[in-house]
């Protein structure tokens, strides 16, 4: 176990820069998770931890050693990649025990240290088959199995849920975090799900265009997104977003938007150009409420049903529950407690609220 | 059924000649000439091979044993055959696998050039390149050897070679390679143990097409060659002589030449289809 911290680090590809000025800690033990749409440079800086990229800029330290310039074998780190990169050839067996067979562990050693693996991971039976003779699932085991026995410092996992199917997947999660309760090492994960990202981690980086935009808990994240693309990033279906501004009128904020008037927390300046965010299970239906609109869709998700309305202040959807008996067509009012109320400054799109 | 009288059709097309002209081994000189020709009747005989090879195949027809030699006598050019195309070969392969490998997965100056320059040896024709081999082989000593000959097939098959590797290297997951050198694996260990057994395939064929160009290649052997060593298309030609054309014996000498290539793709014929196809299957 050890903590992985990044110091400014930079990665140029040619004259792009995918990685910009990136500070962060992984404390020992920690799951992170590093969530970000294609392209904001989180696999790359999952490369360059596993020393697969070069450094353009900045220093990379594993359990406090600088490892900027040292080979992916010495770094003591295990990966797990998207297509799990079995070796083919060999059998399962031979795969888990690819790493101990040639940093020369005695054969007995070997044998025992794959078998424990293997029984943690339910795949006793599947050593002698070849990789292709197993399912998705335990492919992925065969490929976490690799990274156990090797008592690395620092695991890594790059998108290595995105080629199984939901329910495998959710199966997966599960499975993934059980092993990180009882290895207990340090685990950076990559992942463009934000559900993966939410109920695996313990703390998500959410990062954009190669800059971290936020990191907290799963709960920091949801509950108070700093700027509006964590807000916009966070939660399914995506939160609404309504342009307006805020007004003042006989002592209380409002924020006011095309037939629209909502009370915000009074502390709120004015300010003529904002967005405000609305988390579509934060709406209620109200019969008093100030959001008018039309519900145009009804989407049945099991539990609940998310309802597309549209409003004068633009679309939005809200989550009910299916009790509530509400049919395309209807007119709904609905409210939001203004504590819940998210308000984004226009054009930064930085958090109004706290901090 | 017009498809498939179209596809027979195009099979005898291909398989007649091949059919004459093993037929042929086994006519005597008159039954060669007749007119017409006697395609499907004829009374087989051994002679053209007993002659060839300089033994007696005496169990097949009662006749004293022939006396073995003469110019015809071609034994020892089929073993010459055999050692120049297996020697050429496994040269290649060798070679041709550590350079495919390396302009796979390393980055080095010139790596994309390489491709345009391995290309530009073979844009020559042979002749061209036979001549000025003439004169740096008799300098060098390397002329009728076994060595130069197998040295100057290999050079001839490397860049393909290099490039159909290249390309079954290509398509193995870099990710596989980076898994092991995070494994802990040296670029050795990988390519020896994890990328070369999962190219097997690809080495196979690529092994067949080198086989085959040693095996029938004709201007560098009568070229580099005096009395040390001939391979079967060289010597073939000497069947033609001021007396007249032996084509019993040409014959003969083809369809025995024919054994060992054939012997060798059926060897590797399992691994040859999954390489030819190889790619074309994405897991």
């Amino acid at each position: 176990m050890a903590s992985v911290e990044y110091q400014g680090l930079v990665k140029n590809f040619g004259s792009i820069e995918v990685i910009r000025d990136l500070s962060l800690t992984v404390e020992e033990g920690e799951f992170v998770v590093l969530l970000g749409a294609s392209g904001c440079g989180k696999t790359t800086l999952l490369r360059m931890t596993a020393g697969l990229e070069e450094i353009s800029g900045g220093d990379l330290f594993i359990g406090g050693k600088r490892m900027n310039e040292v080979h992916p074998r010495d770094r003591n780190i295990a990966m797990v990649f998207q297509n799990y990169a079995l070796y083919p050839t060999m059998k399962v067996f031979e795969n888990i025990a690819f790493s101990l067979q040639i940093s020369k562990v005695r054969a007995s050693e070997v044998r025992r240290r794959v078998e424990e693996a293997a029984a943690i991971l339910n795949l006793s039976e599947y050593l002698d088959r070849y990789p292709r003779e197993l399912s998705g699932g335990q492919r992925q085991r065969v490929a976490m199995g690799r990274a156990m026995v090797r008592n690395a410092q620092v695991f890594l996992f790059d998108e290595p849920l995105s080629n199984l199917d939901a329910k495998l997947r959710a199966h997966m999660r599960v499975e993934i975090r059980q092993l990180h309760g009882r290895l207990g090492t340090t685990t950076i994960y990559v992942t463009h799900d934000q559900i993966e990202a939410m109920t695996m981690a313990d703390k998500i980086v959410l990062m954009r265009e190669g800059q971290i935009e936020q990191v907290g808990t799963p709960d920091d994240l949801f509950d108070s997104p700093r700027t509006r693309f964590a807000a916009d990033f966070i939660g399914s279906p995506s939160m609404n977003f309504l342009e307006g501004s805020i007004e003042e009128s006989d002592g209380h904020a409002y924020f006011r938007s095309p037939g629209l008037r909502l009370s915000v927390p009074d502390k709120m300046a004015e300010n003529n150009s904002v967005t405000a965010g609305l988390r579509p299970t934060d709406l209620v239906i109200e019969d008093s409420g100030p959001l008018v609109g039309d519900v145009i869709l009804s989407e049945k998700t099991g539990a609940d049903v998310n309802l597309h309305v549209r409003t004068e202040s633009g679309p939005i959807i809200v989550t009910v529950s299916k009790e509530m008996s509400v049919l395309a067509g209807d007119n709904i009012r609905l409210t939001i407690n203004p504590e819940k109320l998210h308000l984004f400054d226009n054009p930064n799109g930085v958090s109004l609220r706290s901090n | 059924m017009m498809r498939m009288l179209v596809a027979y059709m195009v099979v005898a097309l291909f398989m007649f000649p091949l059919y004459y002209w093993g037929t042929t081994a086994f006519k005597n000189a008159k039954e060669i000439f007749n007119t017409p020709p006697n395609v499907w009747t004829f009374s087989p005989t051994v002679r053209n091979f007993e002659e060839v090879f300089g033994i007696s195949l005496g169990f097949f027809r009662q006749q004293e044993v022939l006396p073995g030699g003469g110019n015809f006598y071609m034994a020892p050019r089929l073993w010459d055959t055999i050692v120049v195309a297996l020697g050429s070969t496994v040269l290649s392969i060798i070679v041709a696998t550590l350079a495919a490998y390396g302009l796979s997965r390393m980055n080095f100056r010139g790596r994309h050039a390489f491709v345009g320059w391995v290309l530009s040896t073979r844009m020559m024709p042979p002749v061209a390149v036979a001549i000025p081999m003439f004169f740096i082989y008799k300098n060098v000593g390397l002329m009728d050897s076994y060595l130069g000959i197998i040295l100057i097939h290999a050079v001839m098959n490397l860049p393909l070679a290099v490039l159909l590797l290249k390309s079954f290297f290509d398509d193995i997951p870099k990710d596989i390679d980076e898994c092991a050198l995070i494994d802990g694996a040296t670029r050795w260990t990988i390519f020896r143990r994890i990328v070369l057994p999962m190219a097997k395939g690809g080495v196979a064929a690529t092994a067949v097409l080198c086989f085959i160009f040693s095996w029938t290649e004709f201007i560098f052997v009568l070229t580099l060659t005096q009395t040390g060593l001939k391979t079967v298309p060289v010597v073939s030609s000497s069947f033609v002589t001021s007396t007249g054309t032996a084509w019993g014996n040409m014959a003969a000498l083809g369809v025995a030449a024919t054994a060992p290539a054939f012997l060798f793709i059926l060897l590797v014929q399992k691994q040859l289809v999954r390489g030819l196809t190889l790619g074309s299957l994405k897991e």
